[in-house]
């Protein structure tokens, strides 16, 4: 299964719900640029594509489905009949039309992007990786811009969904990490390139909590510990949660396929059932702020919007992040892609380019995504000194080192995904 | 004389009701048959090998049972599907009882004692369900935080001694959630059921030296059977789905309905025939509800024909 995306909404995400109701009284933190994006347009939301007919597998003969981890890159195929446009070529004037995750734009980017050149842009939201891949699979559409997680990138690619990219038209690339100009599961960047980079670790409450993550011997540990009993969150998300058992119990292979590990980390998850009465969400964001919950695996990103939702009076710094120093956490991006179909092409280069420019993708970070790009000019000290950021969540900023140590949740084979599925739902049905 | 132009009335009225009907079977067909046939498609298909989306099998003769099996399995003993079925079924019977406690009394108040202020009345007890169910539910999250205003004020009233953690993963406040969300429709057909009892049957009753109560055992109740089992059965569908209730007002395993697993399953993956299984499973026992109902409505019917 695809992991959980930290914009994939329950169904009811409440950071709509308080845009929409106009959140008059919402406290006013340091953190305008958040507050600015609050009342942004939403996009179009398009319900479900579902039930696509018989479009799917190519026959034989095709290259194979490979499994990318950072120990076993991956330089997928260029095929014949899906060559990459020639250079030089001059952008079209026609409508761009992107596909994107609901809230991972900014709206003024793409007012920006269209003065530049003259166009207009198209934006439509998906809720969910499989509603896109059934939409983009279904032929029904052509977007320009597509947002793809590396875990779906193959299939993508082998199912000629995706065409090459020609970074002649990117040069902005360079500003990317090293690492992440030539990342293990798209070799070359031949059919990517990086947008934003987050990682999984603790949020909390300092105020309301016994002790910090880095306090226990094991950080893990924390979620065990009975003083925080109630107000324990994991994510919502069988690859998260069932990852951190993983870490805490010295599996460092987060992709293991190995059905003792999954079951003993279900164990596990039982156990807080009755130890601290452990509850789900991804409502991560303004759970801790709000005090429902103290101590929540949670997405950096999360982190970075959460001061926004504190309770008037209350400052950022009773907000605690813990992800671990050594890097050898749980870590995950988001990429930029142009399907096959696109109707404009060379103009979807330029945009590609244009959020790779160091200004615009640190505008689109600190004014709306909240999701850091991994550009190197961007490092938690500079975000500390832009107040984008306060001192004590440093911790949210993702370095470069993390990249190269981090655990990624990557795609597994068919049977692996179901074992792990299968124990989450489990392990949700409660006891 | 008027024989062949009453036959002529009756062909023409053989033509039109069918005729008038028509549309509404067609939507029915349309948005009910071919979705239901969809869904049985999905549960006894396969996923596409390579972008993993469901691929339903049309043809029953190539039907594949192992999403089947597979939920069967967890429905045995001990299974993570029967743990989940049981406490559902639990939930939906006790907030239905609930709803119903609270809504015969209120719909008989609107209809024998309503007076002018009727129309008032209902309209006042419909217009907060013009605001969405999730938005309502999002607001009992403020309501019920542990600072919020259900403890202040039970704490003011001294109820309570201490502020109550009404979000941390209880039972209780999931089938609260149930019942709020859920009432109204029961409200709605109760009401326009008792609006319409005869009152010379009550007069009769009282004539005939019966008292208050006993007219209202006699009488009201059981002709208002059939609308209380309506409103229990329009209550408990969609109930038997829910599942943004437990996730908004508890988020405890402990608390996860069967909606939840369907969630799961469907939403994200490549077992997605689980998740319909699991939504044909229910369908086929919320039809044995349907069932019972519209045997108990006809033979009340027939009792009534009499």
């Amino acid at each position: 299964m695809s992991t959980r995306h930290p914009r994939q909404p329950a169904g009811y995400d409440r950071r709509q719900f308080l845009q929409r109701s106009a959140g008059g009284a919402l406290a006013l933190s340091a953190f305008a640029p958040l507050l600015a994006a609050c009342g942004g347009e939403n996009g179009n939301g398009n319900g479900g594509g579902n039930g696509n007919g018989g479009n799917g597998g190519n026959g034989g003969g095709e290259p194979q489905l490979q499994l990318a981890r950072p120990d076993n890159p991956v330089e997928w195929p260029l095929l014949d009949d899906n060559p990459p446009i020639e250079s030089g070529l001059e952008p079209e004037s026609g409508t761009l039309r992107i596909y994107n995750w609901n809230d991972y734009l900014w709206p003024r980017m793409l007012r920006r992007f269209e003065k530049e050149y003259g166009v207009t842009v198209e934006l439509t939201t998906f809720s969910t990786a499989d509603e896109a891949t059934a939409k983009l699979t279904s032929g029904a559409v052509d977007f320009d811009v597509y947002f793809p997680t590396p875990d779906r990138l193959g299939r993508l690619v082998l199912g000629q969904i995706l065409q090459p990219l020609n970074l002649d038209y990117i040069p902005n690339l360079q500003n990317a990490w090293p690492s992440l100009q030539d990342p293990f599961y798209d070799q070359g960047s031949r059919y990517t390139v990086p947008y934003t980079i987050y990682t999984t670790g603790i949020g909390y409450r300092a105020d309301e909590i016994a002790e910090p993550p880095e306090a226990y011997g094991n950080p893990y540990d924390v979620y065990f510990d009975e003083r925080n009993a109630g107000k324990m969150y994991l994510l919502d998300d069988s690859r998260e949660a069932i990852a951190h058992m993983l870490l805490r119990a010295g599996v460092t292979d987060v992709n293991t396929e190995d059905p003792a590990a999954i079951e003993a980390a279900k164990q596990e998850l039982i156990k807080l059932i009755d130890l601290v009465n452990v509850k789900l969400s991804t409502n991560d964001y303004t759970y801790i702020p709000e005090g429902r919950a103290t101590i929540h695996q949670a997405w950096s990103g999360s982190l970075i919007s959460a001061p926004y939702y504190l309770p008037q009076g209350t400052g950022p710094e009773v907000l605690g992040y813990w992800f671990p120093q050594d890097g050898r956490g749980v870590i995950g991006n988001d990429s930029m892609a142009i399907p096959k179909s696109a109707q404009n092409p060379v103009l979807a280069h330029h945009f590609l380019n244009f959020l790779l420019d160091e200004q615009n993708g640190y505008d689109n970070f600190v004014n709306y995504v909240g999701y850091q790009p991994p550009f190197t000019s961007i490092d938690p000290d500079r975000l500390v000194s832009d107040e984008v950021v306060p001192p004590n969540l440093e911790s949210v900023v993702v370095r470069e080192s993390d990249f190269d140590v981090a655990g990624f949740l990557l795609e597994l084979s068919p049977e692996g995904a179901n074992t792990w599925q299968n124990a989450w739902a489990e392990f949700k049905a409660g006891v | 004389m008027s024989e062949p132009g009453r036959r002529g009335r009756r062909r023409r009225g053989a033509l039109l009701w069918p005729g008038l009907a028509l549309p509404g079977i067609v939507w029915l067909c349309l948005f009910f048959l071919v979705p239901f046939y969809v869904v049985l498609g999905v549960a006894f298909g396969t996923v596409d090998p390579l972008f993993l989306t469901p691929q339903p099998e049309w043809n029953p003769l190539r039907w594949d049972p192992q999403a089947f099996e597979f939920v069967w399995a967890g429905l045995q003993s001990g299974g993570g599907f029967r743990t989940v079925f049981l406490r559902t079924l639990a939930y939906v019977v006790i907030a239905v009882a609930l709803s119903l406690l609270i809504a015969y009394p209120v719909a008989y108040y609107v209809a024998r004692f309503g007076g002018r202020f009727r129309g008032l009345l209902l309209a006042g007890l419909v217009a907060p369900f013009l605001i969405s169910y999730l938005m309502r539910m999002l607001a009992w999250i403020n309501l019920l935080q542990d600072d919020g205003w259900v403890n202040a004020v039970l704490v003011w009233a001294h109820v309570l001694d201490a502020p109550r953690t009404w979000l941390d993963g209880r039972a209780s406040s999931v089938i609260l959630g149930l019942v709020y969300g859920y009432v109204p429709f029961m409200i709605l057909p109760l009401y326009a059921f008792l609006d319409r009892v005869d009152r010379s049957l009550l007069e009769a009753a009282r004539d005939l030296g019966a008292s208050r109560f006993h007219a209202f055992r006699l009488v009201t109740w059981p002709l208002s059977k059939p609308a209380v089992l309506a409103g229990c059965v329009i209550i408990a569908l969609p109930m038997f789905g829910d599942y943004y209730t437990p996730d908004l007002l508890s988020g405890s395993p402990n608390t996860s309905l069967l909606g939840n697993q369907i969630d799961l399953y469907i939403r994200g993956g490549q077992q997605v025939p689980v998740g319909a299984a699991l939504v044909v499973c229910l369908m086929l026992l919320l039809a044995v509800f349907m069932a019972y109902y519209l045997y108990a409505t006809s033979r009340a019917e027939r009792r009534l024909g009499r």
